[in-house]
Order: C-alpha cells, then sequence, then structure tokens
C-alpha cells in the first residue's frame, strides 16, 4: 500500500554559531548540512494504523511532511499503492490526506467554508463536496458549529473541522501529525474514534505521538525513530516484546537498542 | 487560480480591518480630516485678519494721517508706553503687537524730502497678517504722495506708470490651460495614486502570505492537488485588485469630496479642465494603474512569503513606500521626460506618462516602452514568487 524506503533529507545551516550546544553535539550535522532524516523506512497495508514514535526532533515531523509531498526528499523512495510519490507529486497529493500537528483555518471563514475551499482545491463537485461535508459533521458531530467564523472555535472544533478538511477528498492514505497533542480528553477521543472508522473502512492511517496508550490501542505497526534512522520497524506484539513490562520500556528498548550498537 | 482568488476576496472582505483601510479611510477619514484642517486653518486666518491689534506709536506727529487711519476701534487700539521702553521686551510680553517709528523727516513733499523709512516693530515668527494689515495703511499714504508728486512735476498718465516701471516683461504662455495644469496636477497624482495602491495592497498581501504561514494553512494549501503557479497567481491577483480598487474608490471619493467642498466656486473651472481631457485618456490614465500595481503587489507578495510572521513582513514593507517615492520624484526633475531611457524606468515612466496625459501631450508609442517594461519586471518578480513559494527553505523557516 504505502512503502517508504531510505527516505533522507537534509538541511543546509545557514548560520552555524546561532545552533545551541545540544545542536552542535548531534551526530547529524555535518558540515554546513543537517541531516534531519537519514535513513527512515516503514510499510503500512490496506486497513493498517502505523504509530510513528519518537523522541523531540528525531525526525517524525519532517518524515511525515515528505510523505505528505510538502518536503522534498534527497534520497529514498515513497511509493503509494505503486505510485511514485516524487515523481509524481500532485497525484499523490490527491491520495493523501495530511493533518499537521501546527494546522490553522482560516480564521474568517466558516467552518464549512473551511472545508468546501479545499474540497474545491481537489477538483471535487459542489454536490459531492455538500454531501460529504454532511457525512464528515454526523461523523464528527460538527453540526452545531459548522457555520460559525472558525476564529472563535474551541481548540477542539478547529481540530475536528481540520481533520474534516483534511479527509474531505476521500484520501486512500491518512497521515496525522501528533493529531492529539493539546487537545482535552473528549476533543482526543472524538480523534482516535474517528482513527478507528477509518481503520474499519480500510483505509491505512499513519500517525505521530507521544501517547503510547493510544497506540496500544489503535495500531498495528509500530515505527520507531531516533535522530533520523527507523529503530525499530514491526507489530504491536514484538513491539511489545522488546522489554517486560509496559510499552515505555519497549520505547526505551528500541532507542538504546541500536543506540548501544 | 480563480477559487484561490475568489476564496482570498471572500475572507479579504470579512476582514474589517483590511476593508477599513481600504474603504472607509480613502471615502470618509481623509476627507474628513482635509475638511477639518481646511475648517481650523480658515478660522485662523479670520481671526488674525479680525484680531485688534495693540499697538505703540512714535513720532505719530510727523504723520497725522497714517495715525488718523490707525484710528479704527475695531481693528487697531493705542497703547501708551514710555519713551525708553524696548520694543522688543513689550512685544514680547504682549503688551503690543507692534511699535510702528516714524521718522521726523516724514513729509508729503517727497521730491524734496525724498524717501521715508518708516520702522515696523513685530514679532513675524508664525502666522500673523501684522505686516500686511499695517501695509495697507501705509501704502495708501505712499500712492497718495506719488500721485501728489506727479502733479506737481505735471506728468500725464503714461509718464506716471512709465515712470513707475520703465520696462515691462510680459510673460505670454503658449501653453494652453490644460498643459498648465496638467504639469502641475499631473506631478501629484502619482504619489497620491500610487501610495495609496501600496497601503492598499500591503494589508492584504501580509493576511495572504506571512499571515496564513503564521496561521499553520499554508501547508496544508501547498499540499492540496493545485499547481503553486496558481496559487501564486491567486494570491497575486488579490494582491493587485485590493490596491488597484483602493487607489479607485480614493479618486472617486477625492472627485466626490471635491465637488461637494468646493460647492459650485471651482466647479466651473475643474469641469473645464476636465471637459478638455478625452474619455481615452482617462481610461488610458487608469490603465497606467495595472502595471504599477503589478510590480507592487510582486514585490510585496516576495515579502509576505518570505516573511515568518505578520509583524516580519509589516517591518519588511515599512520601507516600500519611500522606496516609492522616489521614482515618482524623478519624474518631477527637469529635463526628465517619457523618451529613451525614462520610458523604461518602472514608475518614473508611470508618472510621466500621468503627467502626459492630463496634459493632453501624450505620445502614444511610449505606452510599449511602459508596458514592455512592466511586463518584463512584474513578469521577472512574478516568477520570483512562483521560484520562492517552491522554495522549502521559504516555507518552512
Amino acid at each position: 500500500m504505502i512503502e517508504i524506503k531510505q527516505l533522507a533529507k537534509k538541511f543546509a545551516v545557514e548560520n552555524p554559531k546561532k545552533l545551541s550546544e545540544q545542536e552542535k553535539k548531534d551526530p547529524r550535522l555535518k558540515g554546513r548540512f543537517f541531516h534531519s532524516v537519514q535513513d527512515v523506512s516503514f510499510t503500512c497495508q490496506k486497513g493498517e494504523v502505523l504509530g510513528l514514535l519518537g523522541p523531540n526532533g528525531a525526525g517524525k515531523t519532517t518524515t511525515l511532511r515528505m510523505l505528505s509531498t510538502a518536503l522534498k526528499p534527497d534520497g529514498g523512495s515513497v511509493e503509494i499503492s505503486g505510485e511514485n510519490v516524487l515523481e509524481n507529486p500532485v497525484i499523490a497529493r490527491k491520495k493523501i490526506g495530511f493533518l499537521s500537528g501546527s494546522t490553522g483555518l482560516y480564521g474568517r471563514l466558516t467552518g464549512r467554508e473551511n472545508i468546501h475551499y479545499f474540497g474545491q482545491l481537489h477538483g471535487m463537485s459542489e454536490e459531492s463536496i455538500a454531501l460529504r461535508i454532511k457525512e464528515l459533521a454526523d461523523l464528527l458531530d460538527m453540526h452545531n458549529f459548522l457555520d460559525r467564523r472558525s476564529e472563535n472555535f474551541s481548540t477542539g472544533m478547529k481540530q475536528k473541522t481540520a481533520i474534516a478538511r483534511a479527509v474531505v477528498h476521500s484520501p486512500e492514505l491518512v497521515i496525522l501529525d501528533e493529531p492529539t497533542t493539546g487537545l482535552d480528553i473528549m476533543a482526543t477521543q472524538t480523534v482516535l474514534e474517528f482513527i478507528r472508522g477509518l481503520k474499519e473502512q480500510g483505509t491505512p492511517v499513519i500517525f505521530s505521538t507521544h501517547h503510547l496508550d493510544e497506540v496500544e490501542e489503535l495500531c498495528d505497526k509500530v515505527t520507531v525513530i531516533d535522530q533520523g534512522s527507523t529503530m525499530f520497524d514491526g507489530d504491536i506484539a514484538s513491539f511489545k516484546a522488546l522489554a517486560e513490562g509496559s510499552l515505555h520500556q519497549s520505547f526505551m528498548a528500541a532507542i538504546q537498542s541500536t543506540a548501544s550498537e | 487560480m480563480w477559487l484561490v482568488f475568489k476564496k482570498e476576496i471572500k475572507e479579504l472582505l470579512r476582514d474589517r480591518k483590511t476593508l477599513f483601510f481600504m474603504v472607509a479611510l480613502p471615502l470618509l477619514i481623509f476627507p474628513v480630516l482635509i475638511g477639518v484642517a481646511g475648517f481650523v486653518s480658515k478660522q485662523a486666518m479670520d481671526k488674525a485678519e479680525n484680531q485688534v491689534l495693540n499697538y505703540a506709536l512714535v513720532g505719530g506727529q510727523y504723520a497725522p494721517e497714517i495715525v488718523e487711519d490707525l484710528q479704527q476701534p475695531d481693528k487697531f487700539k493705542l497703547v501708551k508706553i514710555s519713551e525708553d521702553a524696548d520694543y522688543t521686551v513689550i512685544i514680547r510680553d504682549e503688551t503690543v503687537d507692534f511699535v510702528l517709528v516714524i521718522p521726523e523727516n516724514y513729509s508729503s513733499n517727497v521730491l524734496e524730502n525724498g524717501q521715508t523709512n518708516i520702522k515696523l516693530y513685530f514679532n513675524d515668527a508664525g502666522l500673523n497678517l501684522v505686516y500686511r494689515r499695517v501695509n495697507e495703511i501705509v501704502k495708501s499714504q505712499s500712492e497718495l504722495f506719488q500721485q501728489r508728486a506727479f502733479s506737481v512735476l505735471g506728468l500725464d498718465e503714461a509718464q506716471q506708470s512709465a515712470l513707475i516701471e520703465p520696462i515691462v516683461l510680459e510673460k505670454m504662455n503658449t501653453a494652453d490651460n490644460r498643459e498648465n495644469w496638467g504639469e502641475k496636477i499631473g506631478g501629484m497624482l502619482p504619489y497620491i495614486l500610487f501610495l495609496i495602491c501600496l497601503t492598499g495592497a500591503m494589508a492584504p498581501a501580509t493576511d495572504i502570505g506571512a499571515g496564513e504561514k503564521e496561521r499553520g494553512t499554508l501547508e496544508t494549501l501547498l499540499i492540496s492537488p493545485i499547481d503553486r503557479n496558481k496559487i501564486v497567481m491567486g494570491k497575486f491577483l488579490t494582491v493587485a485588485f485590493a490596491g488597484t480598487m483602493t487607489a479607485l474608490l480614493t479618486v472617486a471619493s477625492m472627485v466626490i469630496w471635491g465637488l461637494v467642498l468646493s460647492q459650485g466656486m471651482a466647479i466651473k473651472f475643474v469641469a473645464d479642465f476636465m471637459a478638455q481631457i478625452a474619455m481615452l485618456d482617462f481610461l488610458l490614465i487608469f490603465l497606467m494603474l495595472v502595471p504599477v500595481v503589478a510590480i507592487f503587489a510582486a514585490v510585496l507578495l516576495s515579502i509576505s512569503i518570505y516573511a515568518k510572521s505578520f509583524k516580519e513582513a509589516q517591518s519588511y514593507m515599512g520601507p516600500m513606500s519611500i522606496l516609492v517615492v522616489i521614482p515618482i520624484m524623478l519624474a518631477l526633475l527637469p529635463g526628465v521626460e517619457l523618451k529613451g531611457v525614462w520610458a523604461w524606468v518602472p514608475i518614473t515612466n508611470v508618472s510621466l506618462a500621468m503627467k502626459e496625459l492630463l496634459k493632453g501631450t501624450m505620445d502614444y508609442y511610449q505606452l510599449f516602452a511602459i508596458f514592455g517594461s512592466t511586463v518584463l519586471i512584474a513578469g521577472a518578480l512574478f516568477a520570483f514568487c512562483v521560484y520562492w513559494f517552491n522554495q522549502e527553505k521559504v516555507l518552512f523557516r
């Protein structure tokens, strides 16, 4: 379904003097370039939910941005249903629904208009947009605020609208970058429900998170990234088997096992 | 492309703040402010004209006519001062507004006594009409003396005027009324139009680039399956449209308010002037805005996309208005005309063309140069915008 092989991305460092001590110690800094992502590979099949784990600054967001074609990788390949994303970003964009952690809405448009606009950008017809908005509003319980200006939305309302916007074109693959960060328990639950719904429909979901309980609840597969490289890639059972006790221990083990090599 | 344009316009129209700058400011506030300023300055002038001036007179006994003329209680009031008073001091502490010193040799017999030198002490810093008001009185006396001397000499009228001004240099203006006023108004018009255009385009430009980055909507927009070129084009058109609309609204409001405020007195002149300008030229003047707006929009958009936040964008755009003034000023320099190299200098060429159009001396072939240079510059800037929109380091700064 989606196959990512040896993805790599480096950023030019404009002013090396400005880097913090910690950044200078990072082995990913080589000369004038910071190799944010060096070697990330994983696969996700139809109906699977993949949890992307890793400490802050590990390269999760960069990886997901490359998947969503916002950034262009320097190496490696991304294939969605056999379609090479790097060669054909526009086709890939139609197949992907992406929700970034730092996304916002157009504050002066209503929730409905926000979703509508992206439906139009995806080349959908008016009827299908209207139909889809109704469907998503039912699913995410957004009817009571859909026609208000989004600048006054609560965080939960915003996130729901953003999710609806990301999947308005019924994508084949959904990528969520820390979708539950900063949300209250109710809103988090809605997001998790939504991911579950996608899973039932057979749509693969890749999402990054810091909450291991979400991983345990939803994920079929786990990928752990640290310092720009894949440290672990496998199903949830083998992830659990990495260490005795909780998933936290497994996570630490995944990071340390390769770090000590 | 039109999708992006439509959405941006819709969003723009819902933004009260931007609308305020685009519509309310030129339509209402500016004319009101100008009106208030005019009213206040007229009041001040009236006050200076009608104010009763306190004065002191030294040597009044030599010039009874002047003393008599000064006896208008609603205009002047005599104040007694001691003989050794320091004029500077008494004027500073406002005991008197002016001191008039008439010399001993004051006499109506100009031929014998020669020129008389009357001294008027007053504080000439700041707005006042002291000199003018006193001069009115002195001048009428002066003319009277002149007449008396002429009659003593027995000169006829022709001789008199020849004596007053032996040679006259008469100005014969070959420029007609339109050319004359076109030069003056045409020099001002670009200043107003361009700067308003720029201000009008600035607010939406900030919102559309840096604003979108700040709100986090840019990334989502970039991964939607629409060409980057089309996104840039849509945004570019929005900025250009906003700028043009602001300029047009301003001009319209200036015309309407001008007609209202002048209340008939200058209307005939304005109407005559307008009537001389062909419809085509009017259209061309507004058409001239297109190249300017295109350049503005492209520059503003590149700045806005590069900036990380609203604030950054605004501080980058600030110096723009100063930069714009320079080429307009160049157009006012003598010798700078709409031909040769100058026709290719952006903004300067348009300022010159506007002037020529108003004057009615336009060389229409120069339009090729104007639009040619604009297409080149705006096109290059636009390409740069698109290039920047494809740069990861600019977008994810």
